[in-house]
């Protein structure tokens, strides 16, 4: 028997790699979908893991460390936010 | 390289036309399906089009403040959730953290307020003021100072405050129903 394909539609999942829940705490949006300011998920709004092992998008949390209530704290558990490497 | 720059045109031009909610709206929308309520507190909103403008009625069941009507306005900037919600009390009442002018003092709504927190902690918490009155953060000194140094006549205050009458030259909005 011969088969022909004719044609093949490729599909793909992608996910982060994170251990803990799957939503952004800040926006509360899926960490697979991008932060209310971006328009596309993937490179271009990426996540972020704190030394306290919460994740947020990294563009949620650059905001609220921005601000000046957040005192450079992480908002789950007001321990000091430090970029986990 | 010349379809990836197609691929950039193409994407900035969507950009242009794609109708975008912001980002606090897209928020407060989950925030307003996740509310899980007690019967003691009641939201509504007077225009649906405009979910970041709402009013919140709390009737609480116990405490010094039981059989009131507490009216707020909430406002929702378009910064939330950096940006706490405002609220406002629509009437004159006797609290101690509540002014006469109806700006309300709760630790999570201005030090400790954070982007993680939504709108249900914050009607729990609004909801936590009459249940207990905290007379260390007073925004009405004068009813503060009555809750520490005499709790009988501040009881008695509050529940004449509520009937809605004159006290020290303040009408006070009749609240009980």
């Amino acid at each position: 028997m011969k088969i022909i394909v004719k044609s093949i539609t490729a599909h793909a999942k992608w996910a982060w790699k994170t251990t803990t829940n799957d939503i952004c705490g800040i926006c509360r949006l899926d960490f697979e979908a991008c932060c209310p300011d971006c328009l596309y998920p993937g490179q271009t709004c990426q996540i972020v893991e704190g030394a306290c092992g919460h994740i947020f998008h990294v563009h949620c949390i650059d905001k609220w460390l921005n601000s000046e209530n957040s005192q450079n704290l992480c908002p789950m558990d007001r321990l000091a936010w430090k970029k986990l490497q | 390289m010349l379809k990836v720059w197609k691929m950039k045109k193409q994407q900035a031009s969507d950009e242009k036309t794609k109708p975008r909610n912001s980002a606090a709206k897209i928020r407060i929308q989950k925030d307003i399906s996740e509310l899980d309520l007690p019967s003691s507190i009641s939201i509504t909103f007077p225009n649906e089009e405009d979910l970041l403008k709402f009013e919140v009625v709390i009737k609480p069941d116990e405490g010094y403040y039981k059989n009131g009507s507490f009216h707020f306005r909430f406002s929702i900037s378009e910064n939330y959730p950096h940006d706490p919600p405002k609220v406002q009390c629509t009437q004159t009442i006797y609290h101690p953290n509540i002014d006469l002018e109806g700006k309300v003092c709760l630790n999570i709504l201005r030090e400790d307020w954070k982007p993680v927190l939504n709108l249900n902690s914050v009607l729990i918490g609004l909801q936590f003021l009459f249940l207990e009155p905290n007379p260390d953060d007073p925004l009405n000194k004068e009813a503060a100072s009555e809750l520490r140094s005499n709790l009988q006549s501040f009881k008695r205050k509050v529940t004449r405050s509520m009937g809605g009458e004159y006290m020290d030259n303040v009408y006070y909005t009749k609240v009980t129903v």
